[in-house]
């Protein structure tokens, strides 16, 4: 079964769905002390071309939940304890075959419709009408089709996540070869469905099924010339991949070594990577941490041209807000495994509302307010072993109430798109139970 | 550093270990005091013994003693072998030839099981086939060799029967031509598929046991190294490329693993030089290390001094050739960043 | 003390370490109660008794629980008072090994320079010779007997402690407690024994307990090529007098004192592999 592609019923217009939304996640870590809840009930979308940045401080769970939705995280030690990524595929747009027009909206991408309801709207896909699947829950097998295709990812440290035995165009060539084999084929010219061992050499040269005996005999004259132009036609793909990335000299550059390049090109090169098959959505976890200051003002830059080129959604993981503003269209904030606060970006500094965020906004120095305070938040980040229900954030929060140790708060939207986990803003119904209500006064 | 220099250096100090090492064989042999014994008898006069004396300089010092057999060693001439009752250099080639034909096998089958195992293991990292290949490997570096070989031989050559001692059915041996003295070798140029097979079945049983050792070693690195390659992040990141588990491990993960395990290789080829001596005696295997063994109890010093020369400087070069080939595939550790 | 402490609580938490530990205070037991299990033959309780009246008999056989050789020897006096031979041969090679190459590497290491570079390179030659084949040499110079047996091993072994040590001490002098007892006016000596030596002394613990296994490995093939004399309690030499009698069928004469070495190495292997961890956290991976 292929999720990718397939030639669905031309979804009718259906109203816009978020490209993935992430529902109750909770993903838990066996430890000596017990069981660490790193993520715990975290839910939030993606809206279709959005950045979504996801804040918080180290250990909070924000790389946790963007692992999860490749199912990178490592079980054992971690458990899946619940919730779904919900995530809905698309395909090349017919109208422009990928070349953006009014159809797809300038992204080259349509959404597929759902194969239950054929767009009407059900339960498999959450009423959207869109062929939606559970990334947490479908098989190895389809999950494969979407890495790396539909959704990418690229990694804090590139440095560490290329790999050093292999040249770039190794490492790039591979994801053509697993996605895009047939096309590869075809723009080598290759007859894909020839018969014969000389046809299934090829094609599993092309699909990176040839074992060492196979490689050796299509490095044989007969068989050479072929394998030849499959090659071409890969790199062809690389260089066009390295270019989009402003890479000097990409026929160079891919014949070298990732030792071999600067932290800043080797970023790149992972970004060429991530976006060689045009992922509808992409997952940057930290990707300028590991930078020099001057490479990272120009990382970020290239993220967010080539995600308005592709209309790519992408998922953005940070722990510093103040650049997070510089890409993101929306901003989610976790504290300790759970979503404190979800707002435009605008919104989160202008008019944060999480007692949590106001705290991250004061420790940040900024240009507006020069040669103010600095603020720490006091405290210490809670231990997340089998934790109580209670608010997160009590003990490090000024406008703690005896309810904040009682009840955990739920996100719940207190206007236009802005979403706040705190009883501040939404005091808990029933005071009849003896709970006593949040003392309005100090906000 | 770039590779030539540091293969440059290398080349240039080992000579001098060779010399060191020519220096401790000499200076062994004479701790025993004159080796004149061999070709005394008892009706030689004391006229007689003089001049055998001055005629192998063994009236001189010690010091020009060392430079009459050094430079004979280095025209080729190791002495007289009283064991092979002929000249060492004579006797040598052929029994090196049958030496080798066992330990290279071996290093094949160590090489090749060792890293299918490691990998075997360090992939199912705490799991039972990972426990089980630590068993094998850390029983590996415990067992005696001489002891492995002989259970073998009671099982396989006493109570089943499968397999024979010796290198060669004698008929067999002498219906072809020996221009290599390798007689898998041999026996495939003379297109002789009868003798082939006999040559793979003698050798099958010495092999294994003499790489078991060296399998052992290979398999426990390679674990340790996988495991280590496993946790790193491109391994993540070839899985979010969508590469299947097969590939992930394959093209990523083994490819550096097995960049530290090349340094145990070397090792583990002196491993099987020492080995050598145990499995050629137990399996009567005419080659170097029986020699040496039979030499040994009989105080046949040429053969001694030869062929601790000759495992020191084998020695050496594998493991320089090693280093070499490490330096060549690390490349993170020699381009430096 | 606290570490000691924690140390042996480590241990004994560690499977690999509880294991080896068994099979070594089984062997040593066996090797110190020798006496109280078998009636020591005399003069020489070392020398195998010989029973010309039940030669070759099988295991089981009344007065011979694990048979006899093909002259006669009892196979358990040979395990039992075996494992006595070969705790001797690896304490003595062992201590002497140590102390000459922790002096060796600590003088190389602490006093550098020309002495340094002379010693490194004697070293350097000594590592070049494969060990089982260095030790078959000297001990065949020498002359077949035990002692000699003890006296190659002793020349062959030293090395890997002077390299050890002196790497260690390089490492440990770079140190800034080093400095500050420099400042404070300690003599060399009293540096070298206060602070340089206790933290050094770990990977050498370590490798004198893998080397406690070795050496009676290395010993007994020694014994078993035929380098020990004829007819003494040892597993190698019982493993060669039974070698003759395995294609007759007579399997037991090899077969109980080869598992004797190999258990023996096993567990001083497993309990140094274990120390190792424990000890050095930098080289955990290995396991």
């Amino acid at each position: 079964m292929t999720l990718v592609g397939s030639d669905g019923p031309a979804p009718p217009a259906l109203a816009p769905a978020p490209v993935a939304s992430v529902v109750d996640l909770r993903v838990h870590f066996r430890s000596k002390a017990g069981i660490v809840h790193a993520v715990d009930g975290v839910s939030f979308d993606i809206a279709d071309g959005e950045t979504l940045g996801l804040v918080g401080e180290t250990g909070c769970g924000k790389s946790v939940t963007a692992r999860s939705f490749l199912r990178l995280v490592p079980m054992p030690p971690g458990i899946q304890a619940g919730g779904s990524i919900l995530f809905r595929p698309h395909r090349t747009c017919e109208t422009c075959s990928g070349n953006g027009c009014a159809v797809c909206h300038e992204s080259g991408r349509v959404p597929d419709a759902c194969a239950t309801c054929e767009g009407a709207g059900c339960e498999t896909c959450a009423g959207s009408g869109y062929l939606t699947v559970d990334l947490l829950e479908i098989p190895e097998q389809d999950l494969r089709t979407i890495r790396g295709n539909r959704i990418a990812m690229i990694f804090q440290d590139p440095g560490k996540a290329l790999n050093p035995a292999l040249s770039i165009r190794d490492q790039l060539a591979e994801v053509f070869y697993q996605h895009r084999s047939a096309e590869l084929l075809a723009a080598a010219a290759i007859d894909g469905e020839a018969g014969g061992p000389a046809g299934t050499l090829i094609r599993r040269k092309a699909a990176l099924r040839s074992r060492l005996l196979e490689d050796a005999l299509l490095s044989l004259p007969p068989l050479r010339a072929r394998r030849n132009k499959l090659r071409a036609a890969a790199d062809d793909r690389i260089v066009a991949a390295l270019a989009e990335t402003q890479i000097p000299n990409p026929r160079k550059v891919m014949d070298r070594y990732p030792h071999e390049l600067s932290g800043g090109m080797r970023q790149r090169v992972m970004i060429a990577q991530a976006l060689a098959c045009d992922p509808d959505l992409l997952i940057a976890d930290e990707p300028t941490t590991a930078l020099d200051v001057t490479v990272q003002a120009r990382i970020l830059e290239l993220v967010r041209e080539l995600q308005s080129r592709h209309r790519t959604s992408v998922l953005y993981i940070s722990h510093d807000l103040s650049l997070v503003r510089r890409v993101c269209d929306r901003v989610a904030v976790m504290y300790a495994g759970r979503i404190a606060e979800v707002a435009p970006a605008e919104q989160i500094f202008s008019d944060p509302s999480h007692p949590y965020t106001r705290g991250l906004l004061a420790a940040i120095p900024a240009t507006s307010h020069e040669r103010g305070r600095l603020v720490a938040i006091s405290g210490t980040v809670p231990e997340l072993i089998n934790p109580t229900p209670a608010c997160r954030f009590a003990g490090r929060c000024p406008f703690e109430a005896p309810v904040c140790r009682a009840l955990e708060p739920e996100p719940k939207p207190t206007r236009d798109g802005h979403q706040v986990a705190c009883f501040i803003h939404h005091p808990p119904r029933d005071a009849a139970d003896g709970v006593p209500t949040f003392d309005r006064q100090v906000r | 550093m770039q590779i030539r220099d540091y293969i440059i250096r290398r080349l240039m100090v080992l000579p001098l270990l060779v010399v060191g090492v020519s220096i401790i064989v000499f200076a062994l042999t004479r701790i025993g005091g004159s080796p004149i014994g061999i070709y005394l008898s008892h009706e030689m006069s004391q006229e007689e013994v003089a001049e055998l004396e001055e005629r192998f300089h063994l009236d001189d010092p010690v010091p020009v003693q060392y430079f009459y057999w050094a430079s004979g060693v280095l025209r080729g001439d190791l002495g007289w072998s009283g064991v092979a009752a002929a000249p060492v250099t004579d006797v040598f080639l052929p029994k090196l030839a049958a030496t080798m034909e066992l330990a290279v096998s071996s290093a094949i089958v160590a090489v090749v099981l060792g890293i299918a195992l490691g990998t075997f293991a360090g992939a199912r990292r705490n799991r039972l086939p990972d426990h089980l290949t630590r068993v094998f490997s850390i029983s590996g570096a415990a067992m005696p060799l001489f002891w492995f070989a002989i259970l073998l031989l009671i099982v396989f050559w006493v109570y089943l029967g499968w397999f024979p001692i010796g290198r060669s059915d004698p008929d067999l041996w002498a219906r072809i031509d020996h221009p290599t003295n390798l007689y898998t070798v041999d026996s495939l140029i003379a297109g002789d598929f009868g003798a082939f097979r006999d040559a793979v079945w003698h050798l099958t049983l010495p092999a294994v046991t003499l790489g078991y050792g060296a399998t052992a070693i290979i398999a426990r690195m390679m674990r340790s190294s996988l495991v280590e390659e496993l946790q790193e992040d491109y391994v993540d990141a070839a899985r979010a490329k969508g590469l299947p588990e097969r590939l992930v491990l394959r093209r990523h993960a083994r490819r550096n693993a097995l960049i530290p395990t090349v340094t145990v290789i070397g090792l583990s080829f002196g491993f099987l030089l020492q080995g050598s001596v145990v499995a050629e005696i137990i399996f009567q295997w005419p080659g170097l290390g029986r020699w040496m063994a039979d030499s040994v109890l009989r105080g046949d010093q040429a053969t001694i001094m030869a062929y601790v020369l000759f495992t020191s400087v084998l020695f050496l070069v594998v493991n320089l050739a090693v280093d070499v080939a490490y330096a060549y595939l690390d490349r993170r550790v020699v381009l430096g960043e | 003390m606290r570490r000691v402490g924690e140390l042996i609580g480590a241990l004994l938490k560690n499977p690999t370490t509880v294991a080896g530990l068994t099979f070594i205070i089984l062997l040593l037991g066996m090797a110190i109660l020798a006496p109280l299990l078998t009636e020591p033959n005399t003069p020489d309780a070392y020398q195998m008794p010989r029973d010309w009246g039940a030669i070759a008999v099988p295991p089981g056989s009344p007065g011979h629980i694990l048979g006899t050789t093909n002259v006669g020897g009892d196979v358990l006096y040979g395990v039992i008072w075996g494992a006595r031979t070969s705790l001797r041969l690896s304490v003595i090679v062992v201590s002497l090994t140590v102390v000459v190459g922790v002096t060796v590497g600590s003088i190389a290491g602490f006093r550098g320079g020309r002495i340094d570079e002379i010693l490194m390179r004697i070293v350097d030659v000594f590592l070049s010779i494969p060990e089982l084949i260095f030790a078959l040499a000297i001990a065949a110079v020498l002359g077949p007997s035990f002692r000699n047996i003890i006296l190659a091993l002793a020349v062959v072994f030293w090395v890997k402690y002077a390299r050890i040590m002196r790497a260690q001490i390089i490492h440990v002098k770079e140190n800034e407690y080093v400095d500050a007892a420099r400042v404070i006016g300690d003599s060399p000596w009293r540096i070298y024994l206060k602070d340089v030596l206790p933290n050094s002394i770990t990977p050498v613990v370590v490798q004198a307990t893998l080397d406690m296994g070795n050496i009676v490995l290395v010993g007994a093939t020694l014994s078993f090529i035929g380098l020990s004399e004829a007819g003494i309690a040892e597993w190698g030499v019982l493993v060669s007098e039974g070698q003759a009698g395995i294609s007759a069928g007579r399997w037991w004469a090899s077969t109980f004192p080869g598992l004797m070495v190999f258990l023996w190495a096993l567990g001083f292997n497993l309990f140094g592999d274990g120390l190792r961890d424990i000890l050095d956290p930098r080289t955990e991976s290995s396991r």
